[in-house]
């Protein structure tokens, strides 16, 4: 039986699917399932799902479980040209594994092409290469195939170590789409094609995070920079550039010379570090002898003896925030493979700086501290009215507030904002003020 | 293996949840802040990994900011209040196999 709770937290989307028939389904379930409801519910969903896919074509649903029990975790299944395709995100560990394990059992059991995209998996461990391993070798004894599309490098890594990508079929991202978007030539420089930046308005909407220390972020940097230098053929110093206080600086280089490389670009405005940084595109230089995009750079760069750039944005929320430069004193050194490594690089890099907070600027941060100062000063005022009325010491008072808001599923801060304007309306008796320890 | 606590929870039991709320530590310091906490953000980290014993005001301050970032994501106030309710929640929840420091599942 799924509970009323569960059931009004189980989002379900579908074009195709009345969402009277998910209800009705819901309440009669053709066949008892074992194991958490919520599992049920997924099981349920997709066979559910499969059933109205022989009728009706082209329709999705997508299945997002309770965030607080299995954090981002949620998983879209679609139907294109006779291949189930189950497009996975969030995290993938001991809980969510055998969720999507139970999900793709049910579309085995009718379609043998079947499409894992992993393009926002941001974690699997042991227990999701046991479920996709398993399920790829039934696939391969009943004459399907089940396909990894875009995975992360590190999940393809880990898939290629343990051998389980002999049992796949494996579909890598469009590097130029996904992981660099086309270079960029000086023509159409000013503007990002497509890939506009996001008004201020509403990134500041979307802020949720602190930026991180950083002092922690830039040894993470440097670390891709070794990475980097020891890994990209034809590189002779790798550096990081990052916009920050409104700046770009060099928060990690290889060594002095490339940290002067990249001064070079900030002191004449030009380059392939700063184009990358502030156009979120990928530069190319092979050769600086040809190069005429910066044209008082350049003599620059070949006066330190660098004769080849590679300069790969990053990205934190999909905005430019720096980029990776990598030099080579050797013309033409940078193969196409050696692009792609950066690009991975860069991929990684922009991943950690979205989840520090790095694209926060000091007036958005400086916005957030000011809105938990105000929230901080009203819940005082209001502990010192609620300690007035009940004659108790402070904490009890927070306790009082607490527990309104616990009980009630309201903000502690709403129930701030209350205590406090019942102070202020003069028609009111004091005597009957809130009972604060009361849900009403 | 974790280090046990003296209450027989896993010591850093509340930067377990911190961690399923997806909150940096830099984000849950700003919400315990706005709530009234008055540790500094390097004391809040030591306490989520149980190296400082919070006082029962600091801990119930603690617990509420994540409870609300729960709430947010459509939960019901995981956390426990204070070491008491942890142990209790515990004794309850042996033997289910839990996920890490997830809430009890509601089913």
């Amino acid at each position: 039986m799924i509970s009323r709770h569960s059931e009004a937290r189980l989002r379900v989307q579908s074009r195709a699917v009345a969402p009277s028939v998910l209800s009705v389904a819901y309440r009669h379930p053709p066949r008892p399932l074992g194991g958490c409801p919520i599992c049920c519910q997924l099981r349920y969903v997709v066979a559910i799902r499969l059933e109205l896919d022989r009728a009706a074509s082209g329709c999705d649903a997508e299945v997002t479980v309770p965030k607080d029990l299995f954090g981002q975790f949620a998983v879209t299944v679609g139907f294109v040209n006779a291949r189930a395709v189950l497009a996975v995100r969030g995290e993938m560990d001991r809980v969510t594994a055998p969720e999507l394990g139970a999900i793709l059992d049910a579309v085995i059991e009718r379609h043998r092409s079947v499409v894992l995209d992993l393009a926002e998996l941001d974690f699997m461990n042991a227990w999701g290469l046991g479920v996709i391993a398993a399920r790829a070798s039934r696939l391969r004894r009943s004459g399907g195939t089940l396909t990894i599309r875009s995975p992360s490098a590190m999940v393809l890594r880990t898939l290629d170590i343990t051998g389980v990508t002999e049992l796949l079929g494996v579909e890598l991202p469009d590097p130029a789409r996904r992981r660099l978007g086309a270079e960029q030539s000086i023509e159409d420089a000013d503007g990002l094609d497509g890939t506009e930046p996001h008004g201020l308005a509403q990134h500041v909407g979307k802020i949720t995070a602190v930026p991180a220390d950083p002092d922690v972020v830039d040894g993470v940097l440097r670390l891709v920079v070794a990475l980097a230098r020891a890994s990209v053929g034809g590189a002779d110093g790798v550096s990081v550039s990052l916009r920050r206080h409104g700046r770009l600086a060099t928060v990690a280089a290889s060594d002095q010379t490339i940290s002067d490389m990249d001064a070079s670009q900030y002191a004449t405005g030009e380059g392939p570090c700063v184009d990358a940084s502030v156009n979120g595109r990928w530069f190319h230089a092979e050769s600086l002898d040809s190069e005429t995009r910066w044209p008082a750079f350049t003599p620059r760069a070949q006066a330190l003896g660098i004769n080849a750039i590679l300069s790969s944005p990053l990205l934190a929320e999909d905005r430019p925030v720096g980029a990776l430069n990598i030099y080579s004193r050797t013309a033409m050194a940078f193969t196409p493979q050696d692009r792609e490594l950066a690009s991975v690089f860069a991929a990684e890099a922009s991943s950690m700086l979205t989840s520090t907070g790095v694209d926060v600027t000091d007036e958005q941060l400086s916005s957030l501290r000011n809105a938990a100062l105000e929230t901080r000063r009203l819940i005082a005022q209001a502990e010192g009215v609620i300690m007035e009325r009940e004659g108790i010491e402070a904490d009890g008072a927070y306790s009082i507030l607490c527990n309104y808001s616990r009980r009630s599923n309201r903000p502690f801060r709403e129930r701030a904002e209350e205590v406090v304007a019942s102070t202020q309306r003069p028609q009111l008796d004091p005597e009957s003020g809130p009972r604060l320890g009361d849900d009403g | 293996m974790a280090e046990i606590s003296a209450t027989g929870q896993p010591a850093d039991m509340l930067d377990g949840y911190r961690r399923d709320a997806g909150l940096s530590h830099g984000d849950l310091w700003l919400r315990y802040f706005e709530l009234g906490g008055m540790s500094n953000a390097l004391e809040l980290e030591a306490i989520l990994y149980g190296a400082l014993e919070p006082s029962p005001h600091d801990r119930e301050v603690i617990a509420h900011a994540l409870n609300e970032r729960f709430v947010e994501l459509g939960g019901n106030h995981p956390v426990p209040y204070t070491e008491s309710d942890a142990t209790k929640r515990r004794t309850r929840t042996a033997g289910r196999g839990s996920h890490r420091f997830a809430p009890p599942r509601s089913c």
